[in-house]
């Protein structure tokens, strides 16, 4: 979906202020202790953003949503599936804000609430990344690659970059595993109160 | 050079300028008399709920002051007095004072103008309808609204507040191409001051940006914002409109590049500062030199000094916040004493 005919990035009326309430930023600093109030409205992150030429909100503006709690489209948006999480913005800001965690925060809910995302593969690639985590402790790109390309049905995706970074030695046919691999199981561990591992 | 000590000093005003003026020349032990036009001494801060940047309660501001008159014996202190007329003679002035009806000539080695400002008349902006709609008041109209509410007179609902910023200012068309410089940081004072008296109710303002170049000015704005949670919305609205009883507001937030409507229950206007009608008076007397707006101009890189034995302090000459107010007239004060130390 681009962003221009996405359905979340038109406003036609008026956004009622008096019934947005601050409960997403309230939530957001206890869930993430990220206090968006502290937001200088600057753009500094946007600036830096390594990923607005293909965002539908630039970092300063999902900061703004928050604060005007429009979550429905926080949750929408195409955004929320394109930040690599670089952390450039967070790097940024003036205030310390740390957006990459709020766009986590943002996707585990979308997930949640069973709203689909807006780049399917994205959320693929997310899954099977953290799948080899789950199972070995560490990812080898080699089997992601593979294996991405596989599920998404993008057989020959990026095919010309495998002998490079083959001879470059950036894909192992060996994959490394962690030797204490509980430590690794007790992060996956639902929190109290959670339904199912933590991914 | 003889020293003329026992020449008098015309301080016109008795606001925080002109009485902190009167008192350091007090102090110092130079006679002073100083000519207030109302029934009581402290101007504007009278009408304070309270002050920025730090909380301070501007009742506490008067009475050490007066204390200090009473202990130095110079300050001879004329309420619902003014000046009416004056005449340029060697070494000073030779002023008129009609003192409560009577009529009293003084001879001054050196005169302050603290005479203070106003805000704007807002009946050129119709679309915030102040002036028509009951809860829409101008800034300082709201100060005692908020004493009101401090007193326990308050309503019952916890109230939503809209502040609106640069009315009047920052505007080419129907107020004044200057920013007031004092008003950004005013109403983050009276926004914070809501919250406190209702946790429980809303403060919006809504701003272009906020100017706070002054000691703890950012920090002040910033904890209103972050710890009192004052909503700031960026954008100057457009339109108020009656609607069941409250008031509907329109603007653009353009930081989001969306329209918003919020209605609130009080509308307070930061008016723009303009010279008072007694700063245009005492220009007009003493033939001062102003700009454009009116207010006093001193002359080329002085602070205070605006012509031969006359100087200004407080917001006569621009808006001024208390504690500027405060080191102008100290400022005039001692650039008095040098002057009446230069007479021959």
């Amino acid at each position: 979906m681009n962003a221009t005919t996405s359905p979340v990035n038109q406003y036609f009326k008026a956004l009622q202020l008096d019934e947005t309430d601050s409960s997403l930023s309230q939530e957001i600093l206890e869930n993430c202790g990220v206090d968006i109030e502290r937001c200088l409205e600057c753009g500094k992150c946007s600036g830096g953003c390594s990923n607005t030429h293909i965002f539908d909100f630039t970092p300063r503006k999902i900061v703004q949503m928050i604060k005007i709690g429009d979550e429905k489209r926080l949750l929408h948006m195409d955004s929320l599936w394109c930040c690599v999480a670089c952390h450039l913005c967070v790097d940024r800001c003036p205030s310390g804000i740390d957006i990459p965690r709020i766009m986590d925060y943002l996707r585990e809910k979308a997930i949640t609430k069973g709203i689909p995302a807006t780049r399917p593969t994205v959320e693929l690639f997310h899954n099977l990344m953290l799948d080899q985590v789950h199972k070995k402790g560490r990812v080898s790109e080699l089997y992601l690659i593979l294996n991405y390309n596989l599920k998404s049905r993008q057989y020959l995706k990026n095919a010309e970059l495998g002998p490079q970074m083959f001879f470059k030695g950036k894909l192992n046919p060996i994959p490394a595993r962690v030797k204490k691999m509980d430590q690794v199981r007790r992060l996956f561990r639902p929190k109290p109160g959670q339904k199912g591992e933590a991914r | 050079m003889g020293v003329h000590k026992e020449q008098l000093t015309l301080v016109i005003g008795g606001g925080a300028a002109g009485i902190e003026a009167a008192r350091v020349l007090g102090q110092a032990g130079y006679p002073v008399v100083l000519v207030e036009k109302s029934n009581r001494l402290g101007g504007v801060l009278n009408q304070l709920a309270s002050s920025f940047p730090r909380w301070e309660d501007p009742a506490q501001f008067v009475e050490p002051r007066v204390k200090d008159f009473e202990k130095c014996e110079k300050v001879r202190i004329l309420l619902e007095s003014t000046v009416s007329g004056c005449q340029k003679v060697k070494n000073g002035y030779q002023v008129k004072i009609d003192n409560k009806g009577v009529a009293e000539e003084l001879q001054v080695g050196a005169v302050i103008i603290a005479t203070g400002f106003e805000l704007m008349d807002l009946s050129g902006y119709g679309e915030y309808g102040h002036g028509s709609f009951a809860n829409v008041f101008n800034s300082l109209e709201f100060e005692a609204v908020l004493k009101q509410w401090a007193a326990g007179n308050k309503p019952e609902k916890p109230p939503v507040v809209a502040f609106f910023k640069c009315v009047g200012s920052r505007d080419r068309s129907k107020g004044y191409p200057y920013c007031s410089k004092i008003c950004c940081m005013y109403t983050a004072k009276q926004a914070g001051l809501v919250k406190d008296l209702f946790p429980d109710g809303r403060s919006y303002v809504f701003y272009m940006d906020y100017r706070a170049s002054g000691k703890e000015y950012e920090e002040f704005v910033r904890s209103v914002i972050e710890d009192k949670h004052v909503r700031y919305v960026r954008g100057r609205p457009a339109k108020v409109l009656p609607e069941n009883g409250r008031l509907l507001i329109r603007c653009e937030d353009t930081l989001m590049g969306v329209p918003v409507e919020v209605r609130a229950d009080y509308i307070v206007l930061a008016a723009a500062i303009r010279p008072s009608q007694g700063t245009a008076e005492m220009a007009q007397m003493f033939g001062l030199k102003t700009d454009a707006y009116g207010f006093i101009e001193p002359e080329p890189f002085e602070a205070v000094k605006v012509q031969e034995r006359v100087f200004l302090a407080g917001s006569c000459g621009f808006a001024v916040e208390t504690l500027g107010a405060l080191q102008q007239g100290a400022a005039a004060a001692a650039q008095a004493i040098a002057v009446l130390h230069q007479a021959d």
